[in-house]
């Protein structure tokens, strides 16, 4: 199903941080979400999943670090039984022995408390709460940064192969657009609370229109910095 | 996991030998003759010299600190509490009478405290910052700052000579324990609404929750499920130290409103420098302070098993 | 020339780093990237003193690293600078601490060439950006004239944009000033691109230590190429066409 919004915004404390944007992304679409610290591109996040999620739309959101997704005090699989709850699936044993295989999670021992694994298997098991319910759009938030990059490189990897066959959307917020140019096939360039660019990937790299996503292009490539 | 109980229980008891050998230096150290205040409570009247000397010898006190100090720990070890100095009675059946009015009076206390900060809390953290939110914590530290004696006289003055509803001194009649337990559990009430309702307040505002609304988990679960736990380690710990400190508030308002009960036991125990008497207070007042520190430790391992990770 | 020579680090029964060898010249650059957990922050450390060697030693010039007093910038920029001062106050401790007076024109120098406008030394750690923050700890790092500067993530806090600036200014005082510069990092772009040679560390234990453009080419060992690998599917690297 597309998922359509328009007008999505946010205020914090009186200062609009997100200026009324709209939003449009089609079944199975991969889009990047790029922008500087402090543009708004995690508020932009938030915004859209809980305006979907009212408007009953099938949609999940993994947050930069399993600290900001998961309970210390409960365990892994009180975690994912409370999914299913929340999303009124019964217990499904292949279910989720498929989302593991297909994120290759393993060895850990679901009774435990989530810092008893480790962090990359942490992220991989949240993202594989978040596809529980097979939503129409998953909403990743710097999914690398607080991965080691073998770990998030192989992570991305698991998801790319995954996410085509469920039709599954996703929307990748990151500031690198290294990352972004790699997976994703339209960007959306973020600047002080709103999208200032929104073009196929190729076409933004190739020829950036705007200051910002001129800047983030100038400075994609470590090897290639602009004198 | 038994490395860490017995680890704990060692602690324990270091800490039980501690406050005994500290009491019985200091009462032995205190100023004046324990041997005349002893043989002045024995007899009510002044007494000789001799007399004096035979109560010094018949009460162990000449034989030194270390001697007198075994003969007392000795029998303690195998749960005896010795023999009154001055009226050569066990102490035992009068500390265990003067329990049964000191305990239900602290439990009346905690049941009242529990009761009143309980719902108070979580009125008051539906809407924090919101004119309830404020009534409660003007309330409670208001309530925090009133010293026990003060309090009591006041509800004395209301109750029993205004209104003359109640009984003020004593415990003749059940109805005697009213006052005296609502004194006590006022002062609870006030330190446990205020400890519940931060609690509270800190456990919703952890990093993770918007991810579990944002995975759909209904907001009563969220609270049952992810709130709670956190809320309860800071409270499990004040509420320990509250129910020993109980003790504590208990002999003060015992003594405010002429209850018997372990408050008259160990005042006119320390007045005749009846050394036997007041240690078995002592004793009993550490090993509640220590069982209560255990309990709450064993209750943090299985609240949150990350404390204590790296202990054994 | 800093030398660490066959340093071995342990921790209760665990050997944080093992038999690690490096070695760093004046104005060169050595970048030591590794997973989390593989010893990078306890090099750090062992080459500050902070942690003792259970064998081998670290020196410089062949005199102990302490007496060269080096420097170092942290990972995180606001949280390394004293939240009641301003940021002036803190970047001059290196040289008031030790009881002398502050250059004006160096420090305006180094300002300069960090990009640090006048006024942004007279806020507080909270009330400039991260990127203005770490500039001020890379200035608080360089007043004192140190010769050996230990960077520990140093912009792993920083946005893709703002990394690349301060990694290049960064290049330019090292261009100026002669330091000798030990990065840890866990970017093998900021290592290829600005360290004169990458040294990976696994496990507490140096696996190569290869010049950055031959490391980008081909990693000597399984594990650099592994590394190298998950650098390209993030776009951290690009494959050399």
């Amino acid at each position: 199903m597309t998922i359509s919004v328009t007008g999505l915004s946010a205020t914090r404390s009186g200062r609009t941080i997100l200026h009324s944007t709209n939003m449009e992304i089609t079944p199975g679409e991969r889009v990047g979400l790029v922008g500087a610290s402090g543009s708004g591109k995690s508020t932009l996040g938030h915004a859209l999943v809980d305006t979907l999620r009212a408007q009953g739309q099938s949609v999940a959101h993994v947050p930069q670090s399993p600290d900001e997704a998961l309970d210390p005090m409960r365990s892994m699989a009180f975690h994912w039984r409370e999914a299913e709850g929340a999303l009124d699936l019964p217990a499904d044993n292949s279910r989720q022995q498929g989302l593991f295989s297909a994120l290759q999670i393993e060895g850990g021992d679901l009774r435990k408390r989530p810092w008893g694994w480790s962090r990359g298997m942490q992220q991989r098991f949240v993202i594989a709460m978040a596809l529980i319910g097979t939503p129409d759009l998953l909403v990743m938030d710097e999914p690398t940064s607080a991965l080691d990059p073998v770990v998030a490189a192989g992570t991305m990897d698991l998801l790319d192969a995954y996410l085509p066959s469920r039709k599954t959307a996703l929307l990748l917020i990151t500031h690198d657009l290294g990352l972004a140019a790699l997976r994703v096939k339209r960007l959306m360039v973020m600047e002080a609370g709103r999208i200032v660019e929104d073009a196929p990937t190729a076409q933004v790299l190739s020829a950036p229109r705007t200051q910002a996503a001129k800047a983030l292009c100038a400075h994609r490539n470590w090897l290639e910095l602009p004198c | 996991m038994i490395r860490l109980i017995a680890t704990l229980f060692l602690r324990a008891a270091v800490v039980l030998a501690g406050a005994a050998l500290a009491t019985f230096a200091l009462l032995w150290h205190a100023p004046g003759d324990p041997a005349l205040a002893i043989a002045l409570a024995r007899y009510d009247a002044v007494v000789p010299s001799e007399v004096v000397d035979l109560v010094r010898t018949n009460a162990g006190l000449d034989a030194g600190f270390w001697k007198a100090f075994q003969a007392w720990i000795g029998p303690l070890l195998v749960g005896d509490f010795g023999k009154s100095a001055v009226t050569g009675r066990d102490v035992w059946p009068e500390l265990l009478s003067a329990m049964s009015y000191t305990v239900p009076l602290a439990l009346a206390g905690l049941l009242i405290g529990v009761s009143l900060s309980v719902p108070l809390a979580l009125l008051a953290t539906r809407h924090p910052g919101g004119w309830l939110d404020r009534c409660a914590v003007g309330v409670a530290t208001i309530g925090a700052a009133i010293p026990a004696y003060w309090l009591g006289l006041l509800l004395i003055l209301l109750f029993a000579v205004h209104l003359g509803w109640l009984p003020a001194m004593g415990a003749r009649t059940p109805a005697h324990i009213i006052l005296p337990a609502l004194t006590l559990g006022l002062g609870v009430a006030a330190s446990l609404t205020r400890i519940l309702r931060s609690g509270i307040l800190e456990a919703r505002g952890q990093p993770f929750l918007p991810a579990f609304r944002r995975r759909g988990v209904a907001g009563r679960y969220i609270e049952r499920d992810h709130v709670a736990p956190h809320a309860a380690i800071p409270v499990v710990t004040v509420f320990g130290l509250e129910l020993a400190l109980l003790l504590e508030g208990a002999v003060m308002v015992e003594v405010i409103f002429a209850r018997p009960g372990l408050g008259s036991f160990l005042v006119n125990a320390i007045e005749a420098r009846d050394f036997p008497k007041v240690q078995a207070v002592v004793i009993l007042a550490a090993l509640l302070f220590v069982s209560v520190n255990l309990l709450i430790d064993l209750i943090y391992r299985t609240l949150d098993p990350r404390i204590g990770e790296h202990d054994a | 020339m800093l030398s660490v020579d066959r340093v071995s680090v342990r921790r209760g029964a665990n050997m944080v780093l093992e038999d690690v060898s490096l070695s760093l010249a004046p104005s060169r650059t050595l970048a030591v990237v590794g997973e989390s957990g593989a010893g990078k922050s306890t090099v750090i450390n062992a080459v500050l003193g902070l942690v003792p060697c259970a064998s081998g030693q670290i020196t410089w010039n062949n005199a102990p690293v302490g007496l060269s007093r080096p420097a170092l910038v942290m990972q995180e920029p606001r949280g390394a600078f004293n939240p009641r001062m301003s940021l002036r106050l803190s970047v001059m401790e290196p040289v008031t601490a030790r009881g002398r007076a502050i250059d004006q024109s160096r420090l305006d120098r180094l300002c300069n060439g960090l990009e640090i406008a006048p006024d942004v030394l007279d806020r507080r750690p909270t009330e400039v950006s991260i990127g203005q923050a770490q500039r001020a700890g890379i200035l608080r790092a360089l007043i004192a004239a140190p010769p050996l500067v230990l960077f520990d993530e140093p912009l792993s806090a920083l946005d893709a944009v703002t990394q690349k600036h301060t990694a290049r200014l960064i290049a330019q005082m090292q261009l100026e000033e002669g330091f000798a510069a030990l990065i840890v990092t866990h970017d093998l772009g900021y290592a290829a691109a600005f360290a004169d040679d990458i040294a990976v560390l696994r496990a507490g234990r140096i696996e190569e230590v290869t010049a950055s453009k031959a490391f980008v080419e081909a990693p000597q060992s399984n594990y650099g190429q592994i590394l190298r690998d998950a650098a390209f599917a993030l776009g951290a690297l690009e494959r050399v066409a």
